[in-house]
Parts: C-alpha cells; sequence; structure tokens
C-alpha cells in the first residue's frame, strides 16, 4: 500500500498553463484545479503564479508537495522535481479520468495528437496533425477572434448553428480567406463557427482512422473543454463509417496535468523505495 | 555560446581538399582549365577527369550557400526575377548566386562553364534549371545524358546499351571538342580503380554504424563524409586518402566504444538509432542536429547520403568495364531507383542497423525525395511495426524552417520511441529533466 502525500501536476500548453493538485496514494483524488491563459506573458511565471495560487488556497508550502511535475512546454517551470513527456502523461490523465479509454485524442492550440494506450495508459502509437495550423485549437481562436467572439464562447454559439458552412480543411490560410467571404455573402456566426469545427473535426477523425484508433476514443486537451468541437466530431462520426465511441469529461483540459501529477507520484514512490534501499 | 567544433584529421584534409578545388577553380581562366558544369546524383567526376577539366555542383554551391546564410538573399533575387515560391530552393539559391556575381561559397568568384554536362537522375527539375543556365550562358555547349528510371526495379541490358551509346555519341565528344583531348579509356580506367577503392572504403565507413554505440551519425555527419565522393574527387587519389584517414578514426572510435562527434561535443549516450529519409534542412543545419543531440538520437543509416550512387549492393565503378559501369552508377543512383525498391532499401537499414525509428524530412520543394515518402512510411510501419515520424522543412530557403513546429513533431517521436523502450522493458518511466 502507498502512503498518502500530494503531488502537483503543471501543463504548459501553447495557449494555457493548467495545474492541479492531487491527494496521490493508490486510489489518488483531485483536490483542485486552475487553468490561466498565458496572455503574452512568460509562461514560467505564469506557472510559477499558479502553483503558488493552488498552495496558498489549499493552506499548503511547497515543501508539502511531494514531487510537482511539468508536462508540455514546462521544462522552464521552476521548482519542478522532473518533467514528463506529454504524450505520456496525457495518457495518464486520460485513462485516470475516462478508465478504459483505449485512445486518447490531446486537443491542444498548437496541434491535435492521437494517442493509442495500453495497459497503464502505456503510449502503444500516435499520429499527429501536419505543419498547417488548420489543425489546430488556435485557429479556432483566430477565427474567432476575427468574428469578434471570446475563446470561452465559440462552443455555446456553435451549437445554434442550423446550417454550417465549412471552409478549406487542408490550409488555415485559404480557411481564413474563406471565412471572410462567408462574412461578406451574409452567412451567420454560428454556421461559420460551426463550419470551423466540423473542419478541424474532420481533421481528428482523419488522425483517428490512420492511427487505427479503438474506442472509448477520450477527448482531452483545452479543445474538450469546447462543447461546440465536441459535438462536431459526434455528428461527423455519426455520418462516417468509423464506428468510434467518444467519450469525454469536464476535467479533460486538465488531463496533461493530471497525468504529470500521477507520473510524479509514481516517481517519488519509487525514489523512496530506492532511498530506503540505500539506507 | 556555441561549443568549438573538434576537428579530426579528416576534417582537416576534406577541408584542404574544397579549398583547392575553388582555388583552382576561381584560377582556370589562368591556367586554362575547362570548367564543366554537373550535378551530384548521376555524376561523371571519372569522365571530367579523364579530360583535365574541373567540375562544378551548383547543388553543393547552393547548399554551402544555405550553411553560410546566404541562400535566403539569393532566392529573394531568384523569385525577383521570375521564379515561383514552389520551385526547387537550389535552383533558386543558385540562380540568385549567379544573379550576385557567382562568388562561391569560399568567396571566391567562380569561372563560367564550358560545358553544361546534364546527367539527371530521378529529378526532372535538373533539365529546367540547365534550360535556366543555358539562358545565363548563352553558346555554351550542352551534353545531355538521359539516365532511363529504374521503372521496373531492374536495369536491363537495353537501359545499359543506350546510356553507353549516349556516353559514347553525346557526352565523349562534346568533352573531346571542349577539352581539346582525345578520349583515353586506358586513363578512364585507371581514374576508375581509385573510384572502387573509394566507393569500397565508403561502405565500410557507413557499416560502423552497425556497432552500439555507433560512432558515427550517418546523416549529420554523413553529409560531410560524403563531401569528396560527391564534389568532383571520386576517381581521385585524394578521396582514397581522406577515406583511408576517416575510416581509420572511425575504427578507432569503435576500438574505444565511443559514440559521434557532434557539434555540442561527443554524443554520450545512445538512446535511440534512427533511419532518415530525406535531405537535411542545411539553413539550420547545427540547430536541427541539436533536436536529435539533445535526445540522444544517432542517425544510423540515411538515404540521402546515398544521393550520389548507392554501393550498399555491391556496385563499383568497373576499370574493366569503364563505360558500362558509369551507366550502371548513373541508373543506381538513390533518387533513379523506383518505390519499391527504395522501401526495400529502408528496411535492410532498419533491420540490419538495428533502427528504433524511422524518419521522414520531407522536402516541398524537392520532388524527386518527396514523391512517395508518405506511401513509404505507411509501408515501412506496417511491415516492420517501429515508430515513424514525419516532419517538414527545406534546403535552402530559411522561411520554410519552423523551428518550434520541427520541435513539437520530433519530441512526439521520440516519446514515442522511448514508450517502445519502456513497454520493452529497455527503459524505465522517468522524468526527462
Amino acid at each position: 500500500m502507498t502512503d498518502q502525500f500530494y503531488t502537483m501536476g503543471v501543463d504548459v500548453g501553447g495557449s494555457y498553463v493548467k495545474a492541479v493538485l492531487v491527494d496521490y496514494s493508490d486510489h489518488p483524488q483531485i483536490i483542485d484545479k486552475h487553468t490561466e491563459k498565458i496572455r503574452k506573458r512568460n509562461p514560467a511565471d505564469v506557472a510559477e503564479e499558479l502553483v503558488n495560487y493552488i498552495l496558498q488556497q489549499n493552506g499548503l508550502r511547497y515543501e508539502d508537495i511531494a514531487y510537482l511535475a511539468s508536462t508540455g512546454e514546462g521544462e522552464m517551470v521552476n521548482r519542478k522535481k522532473g518533467h514528463f513527456y506529454s504524450m505520456t502523461t496525457h495518457s495518464k490523465g486520460g485513462e485516470f479520468l475516462c478508465p478504459g479509454a483505449k485512445t486518447v485524442v490531446d486537443m491542444g492550440a498548437l496541434y491535435v495528437r492521437a494517442i493509442k494506450i495500453g495497459e497503464r495508459a502505456r503510449v502503444l502509437d500516435y499520429k499527429m496533425t501536419g505543419q498547417c495550423a488548420s489543425g489546430s485549437g488556435q485557429f479556432i481562436e483566430n477565427i474567432s477572434r476575427y468574428l469578434g467572439l471570446s475563446i470561452e464562447e465559440v462552443g455555446d454559439v456553435s451549437l445554434q448553428s442550423g446550417n454550417p458552412e465549412v471552409p478549406s480543411g487542408i490550409c488555415a490560410v485559404l480557411a481564413e480567406t474563406d471565412v471572410i467571404n462567408m462574412v461578406s455573402r451574409g452567412i451567420t456566426t454560428p454556421d461559420i463557427i460551426k463550419g470551423i469545427h466540423l473542419s478541424v473535426g474532420g481533421r481528428i477523425i482523419k488522425l483517428l482512422s490512420a492511427l487505427k484508433a479503438e474506442s472509448p476514443v477520450m477527448l482531452a486537451g483545452g479543445l474538450a473543454a469546447n462543447k461546440g468541437m465536441v459535438q462536431a466530431i459526434g455528428e461527423l462520426l455519426k455520418e462516417s463509417k468509423y464506428g468510434y465511441e467518444i467519450v469525454t469529461h469536464p476535467d479533460a483540459i486538465y488531463s496533461g496535468a493530471i497525468g504529470a501529477a500521477l507520473w510524479g507520484g509514481y516517481r517519488h514512490v519509487k525514489l523512496s523505495k530506492e532511498k530506503m534501499a540505500l539506507a | 555560446m556555441q561549443k568549438e567544433v573538434i576537428k579530426e584529421k579528416s576534417m582537416v584534409l576534406q577541408k584542404e581538399m574544397l579549398a583547392k578545388l575553388f582555388k583552382d577553380l576561381s584560377q582556370a581562366h589562368e591556367t586554362g582549365k575547362k570548367v564543366v558544369y554537373t550535378f551530384v546524383p548521376g555524376n561523371l567526376s571519372e569522365l571530367i577527369h579523364a579530360f583535365d577539366m574541373l567540375p562544378v555542383y551548383p547543388e553543393i554551391n547552393a547548399l554551402q550557400s544555405g550553411m553560410r546564410k546566404k541562400s535566403g538573399d539569393f532566392i529573394r533575387d531568384a523569385e525577383k526575377a521570375g521564379h515561383l515560391e514552389d520551385v526547387c530552393t537550389y535552383v533558386k539559391c543558385d540562380i540568385g548566386m549567379m544573379l550576385n556575381g557567382n562568388i562561391g561559397p569560399t568567396g571566391e568568384k567562380l569561372p563560367p562553364p564550358d560545358l553544361l554536362l546534364l546527367s539527371y537522375t530521378g529529378c526532372f527539375t535538373f533539365m529546367k534549371w540547365f534550360e535556366n543556365l543555358e539562358r545565363y550562358y548563352p553558346g555554351v555547349p550542352i551534353a545531355m545524358l538521359h539516365t532511363p528510371y529504374q521503372e521496373g526495379g531492374k536495369i536491363t541490358k537495353e537501359m545499359r546499351d543506350y546510356m553507353v551509346e549516349q556516353l559514347k555519341q553525346e557526352v565523349i565528344p562534346k568533352m573531346e571538342m571542349v577539352s581539346g583531348k582525345k578520349f583515353d579509356e586506358s586513363k578512364l580506367a585507371g581514374i576508375l580503380e581509385n573510384s572502387a577503392r573509394a566507393e569500397d572504403l565508403i561502405v565500410k565507413i557507413f557499416e560502423t554504424t552497425k556497432n552500439k554505440p555507433s560512432p558515427i551519425d550517418a546523416y549529420f555527419a554523413g553529409v560531410y563524409y560524403i563531401g569528396p565522393i560527391n564534389t568532383g574527387f571520386r576517381g581521385r587519389p585524394e578521396a582514397v586518402t581522406y577515406y583511408e584517414t576517416l575510416y581509420e578514426e572511425i575504427q578507432e572510435r569503435v576500438r574505444l566504444g565511443l559514440g559521434p562527434i557532434t557539434p555540442e561535443g561527443e554524443m554520450e549516450e545512445e538512446r535511440f538509432r534512427l533511419v532518415v529519409e530525406g535531405p537535411p534542412n542545411w539553413t539550420s543545419f547545427r540547430e536541427f542536429w541539436k533536436l536529435f543531440y539533445d535526445m540522444g538520437a544517432v542517425v544510423v543509416a540515411s538515404t540521402y547520403t546515398k544521393v550520389g550512387g548507392v554501393y550498399d549492393y555491391g556496385f563499383r565503378h568497373d576499370p574493366k568495364r569503364p563505360l558500362e559501369s558509369l551507366a550502371e552508377y548513373c541508373m543506381n543512383c538513390y533518387t533513379n531507383l523506383n518505390l519499391p525498391q527504395r522501401i526495400d532499401l529502408l528496411e535492410k537499414y532498419i533491420t540490419e542497423f538495428q533502427a528504433d525509428g524511422f524518419l521522414v524530412n520531407s522536402i516541398k520543394s524537392c520532388n524527386s525525395f518527396s514523391a512517395g515518402q508518405l506511401l513509404m512510411m505507411r509501408q515501412l510501419e506496417e511491415r516492420l511495426g517501429i515508430p515513424v515520424g514525419f516532419i517538414e522543412s527545406d534546403l535552402v530557403d530559411p522561411r520554410y524552417f519552423s523551428y518550434s513546429n520541427i520541435k513539437n513533431r520530433l519530441d512526439s517521436f521520440f516519446q514515442m520511441l522511448g514508450q517502445r523502450k519502456i513497454i520493452r522493458g529497455q527503459m524505465e518511466m522517468e522524468a526527462v529533466v
């Protein structure tokens, strides 16, 4: 049986920093979680603020945390004990949130990555979107900004669409030109936004098919918090020949941070055992 | 601050050889040496030497300009002159260099050609390239050697005869005319003996990567190793000396169990062994290499180092069959192989060199390499079940090198390689920093 202790996971993404506090044991529990948009600040500073905020909110000191683990672009996170690769953390976090998931899709600001996982959330294979930004969350954010929406609004706006208009799914620049043209043709904002979601969703389904993904497929990462995105993927799958079962979780945006905290706990236990053996 | 690169004897030798070649080229007008512009894949270095002429390789100049951060301006000038963004950036860099006075990589002016020798191999762009050069150098004779593509996956007698006939009827008469010398087959045979010796050595050198750790990197350092053989020294005694020296140095590394020398220092731990398909990026070459070095990734075989000749299956230039073996050499170059042949070659590399993964660096503007790369990747993934990765950059256009995009993709690829090792029990799950 594993002793109880606290771990923290900090996931530095392209757009947001996500942090979780975990009560680690044989049955880990999430105690607290927060996200913060980077907004042109130094990600290391944002991460540090977030760590301090969570410690303060929970009446803890840094010394009370047995292992602070970073992931994503978090190599620069101050005071971390270790950094874990984001594929391994998203797999671990995805499986924790949706036990039994066989595929985890990390839908981030810079790219989307579909990861096939095996026992104990081991990464078996992966596929990721190409270099073009048209397969990324940042692309959705850019289009939203162009249409005068905040990223928090786009999910709900997308759900209002009745007749979506899909732009080019090959190139972000072509898609932006398409959107400008749609605006001038009087296409409604919900229909444009839904079209964008369908375009990105189409690329995600292609990834799943290239990966020969297995169900359940867990949608994770920042885009999983976007209801419009989740619905668009569901609709596309219904129309497609692929019968993937899609699952997600309200905390799916934290999958990387949770995974980091859990791998941090695993490492802490291992290091403690090694230390004891040496003593 | 960048670390100082360790210079081995072979490196110094190569530098001296190239410096002398460019010096000779800059003085060609005074010394009366005739100059042949030609290409690396399917190059006829031995024949050029047999007529005492000097070679100029535009792709080599372009990649050197790329490494010296000059290609961006040259490409922009070529685009201003009407060459589109999708055109091969070697071509645009070369044309830009000409438009700016044809100053070569060593800072010395390159002489204009006395002969344009177009022996294009698996790359149709070469023909268009020389159509442009013909306009820039009006009146310069052109010798064209058409190399049949290995569509059927083998070299037939008819293909060989067709090429030998072209050598006899088209290439050699033009060389005689330009050089003012009569073709001497015994002289060519003597040169080909040196070629075969250098080729034996280069095969041995690239086979040293079967050792663990690999003593060399067969991609990033490999492109330096193929320098002499691809820049006109094949067939010359200097190349034999160079490869003997290099082989000795590498054998010593094997004996001491050392990993490759890199610009960042010696690679101390070999974590991943890779096979890489496609040319490297030259404009951010050191940065690109460092991404692999930081991860302990060593390239144990690459196809780009075979662009100037595939010697893995035993082909050697043969003094007893001089023209026939020149023909076979051209048809055997990597980009002249069909896709199933390329896939088989890659499979051989991955298996024999015990690679952990396969990576493609795709260059959109290089059709001869990038066509079919996705198919190759899928087939190898299916056949061997190894992790595969795909990144995109360019040869010498700095605008197409996106560091973060490449890093993101390489990070995922290396993570996958690490996970496979964890599953196989070859590595522990641990924090990476």
